[in-house]
């Protein structure tokens, strides 16, 4: 099997084949590392690349395979993670100049996870600085770019994870999210992103964005590929606090495509915004939706209006708190956008950051009512497709700073409330870009929008298309 | 200068990070729209009760 046609096989299809000894976790990784040297000049997707140690776990997990000892799906799967969580004897730079000659000696819960589950790291991933961008722009080691456009941009600040699963470099990706850093970047890739239930997957030895509202989060080509890279780094973890107890997570084995009679809630009046190729594919994908039994609901949720200013106002002053000792000591090693940003949130009072948890919860209370009427909240992950490069910060055309009917607000109420998310490529607009979907579930409700999103791509191809970055 | 002066309360919070007149003028112009941010939200958040944490540790199901 030639290296291309490996990285364009699904995680389930891998798997089954190392498992079954017809492919080598060797052949597996070193496909990806192939691709990765073929594309990277053009992505800038990666901090780091771990060729050796890569390498060398592959040959260690196809001489345990032989012995006859599969931990799971994961034993033998190339995966890259974003530059955020810490890893044991490996660059982890936070994408900034702060960090970038640091070296852990512990691992985060994520990596210690995805060694037992035997999954082999063959890359950190590049992101906004800390955590702090929609845009994957700002980043001490330059921006990545969309593999589907590398003159726009793959969004952020998991950008880098986003784009390395859109040009098929690792089967999985994970990254974190505190305002849309998985949605976002997933839908502009076209690919399927998932952020689950606060508290689901631990955050220890991760570098923090906003502690109230960080949560980790994975990419990968399809909610079933999803659902397998899920199960094994879900579960309680006491080292970080907002951790959950849990039944043993099982969500590949309960994903399930029948989904008649479950209500599907627009709020229509955010979409007016939204661009019309845009809408068009979100109009189609509520019919699909519909084919498959969903009941679709209009209605409105007036709260969710302050929802992007209450959202950005807590993450300005947590991580302006996260940040403090560093702005402090080494304000100008920071990039510079996120200088001003962690300089605004430092002038936050204590007072004022009350009251704006104070409107958080009354937009939860007002979310807590409507997940009675409906099952899942479904929108336009974005407003628009991935912007040019040469746009800037504000090519999103996001609004963070007023309270309306800004499709802005659906971006960011799932993460400042711990909902669990999944944004799904639904489209490809007319300059051949991806549209995405998301499906918003209530909390704790991570199956059913897996299930939701799985009825949809059981249906639809949209999910299997990808750039032409690349292919021969 | 002025605007500088209606946040100077605030822009001590700096820490002495001595930003470049243009980054200043940013930075300022931000913190002076946060204010009408928070107003926003005062007034948005009236009759909802504060948050307050517990401090006792308490078992988290999902």
């Amino acid at each position: 099997m030639v290296p291309n046609d490996i990285c364009e096989l699904n995680l389930t299809d891998l798997s089954w084949l190392i498992a079954a000894r017809e492919l080598s976790s060797v052949e597996a990784v070193n496909a990806a590392l192939t691709r990765l040297e073929r594309l990277e000049g053009k992505l800038n997707a990666f901090i780091t690349v771990l060729y050796e140690e890569a390498r060398a776990e592959a040959k260690k997990v196809d001489e345990e395979i032989a012995r006859g000892n599969n931990r799971g799906p994961l034993h033998g799967i190339p995966v890259t993670i974003k530059d955020m969580f810490e890893t044991a004897g490996v660059l982890t730079t936070g994408g900034s100049k702060i960090l970038q000659d640091w070296v852990p000696e512990t691992d985060s819960a994520l990596v210690e996870r995805l060694r037992r589950a035997g999954a082999i790291i063959i890359g950190k991933t590049n992101l906004d600085e800390f955590g702090h961008g929609g845009t994957s722009t700002l980043s001490h080691f330059g921006p990545v770019h969309n593999p589907w456009d590398i003159q726009r941009i793959a969004g952020g600040s998991s950008g880098g994870s986003a784009a390395a699963v859109a040009a098929r470099i690792g089967m999985l990706s994970y990254g974190t999210e505190t305002g849309s850093s998985v949605r976002r970047p997933a839908s502009y890739c076209g690919i399927t992103g998932f952020k689950p239930t606060f508290g689901i997957i631990s955050r220890h030895g991760s570098f923090r964005g906003a502690w109230s509202q960080d949560h980790v989060g994975l990419f990968a080509r399809s909610v079933k590929d999803i659902a397998l890279g899920l199960d094994p780094v879900a579960g309680f973890d006491a080292r970080d606090p907002a951790s959950v107890h849990q039944e043993t997570p099982e969500y590949a084995a309960r994903l399930n495509a029948n989904v008649k009679g479950l209500k599907i809630g627009v709020l229509g009046k955010f979409l007016e915004g939204v661009d019309s190729t845009v809408k068009q594919a979100f109009d189609a994908a509520l019919k699909v939706l519909a084919g498959v039994g969903c009941e679709i609901i209009d209605f409105d949720v007036p709260e969710v209006r302050y929802a992007a200013m209450t959202s950005m106002m807590t993450s300005s002053a947590e991580s302006a708190g996260i940040n403090r000792r560093w702005f402090r000591e080494r304000y100008q090693d920071f990039v510079p956008h996120v200088a001003r940003g962690i300089a605004v949130g430092m002038a936050i009072t204590a007072s004022e950051y009350l009251t704006v948890q104070r409107a958080r919860h009354r937009i939860r209370e007002a979310l807590r009512a409507a997940y009675e009427k409906t099952d899942i909240i479904a929108s336009p992950t974005t407003a628009r497709v991935a912007p040019l490069l040469s746009e800037g910060l504000k090519g999103s055309g996001d609004d963070t700073r007023h309270a309306s009917y800004n499709q802005s607000n659906l971006l960011r109420f799932p993460s400042m409330l711990g909902l669990p998310g999944c944004s799904l490529p639904i489209g490809i607009s007319q300059e051949g870009m991806p549209i995405g979907m998301q499906l918003i579930g209530s909390w704790f409700a991570d199956q059913t929008v897996l299930n939701a999103a799985l009825a949809y791509q059981s249906t639809t191809d949209w999910h299997t298309r990808g750039p032409v970055l690349g292919n021969p | 200068m002025k605007d500088m002066d209606k946040v100077a309360h605030r822009l001590a919070f700096l820490e002495g990070a001595s930003f470049s007149p243009e980054d200043l003028e940013s930075i300022v112009k931000e913190i002076e729209d946060n204010e009408r941010i928070v107003g926003e939200l005062e007034e948005f958040s009236q009759g909802t009760p504060w948050i307050s944490l517990q401090a006792q540790p308490h078992e988290k199901k999902a």
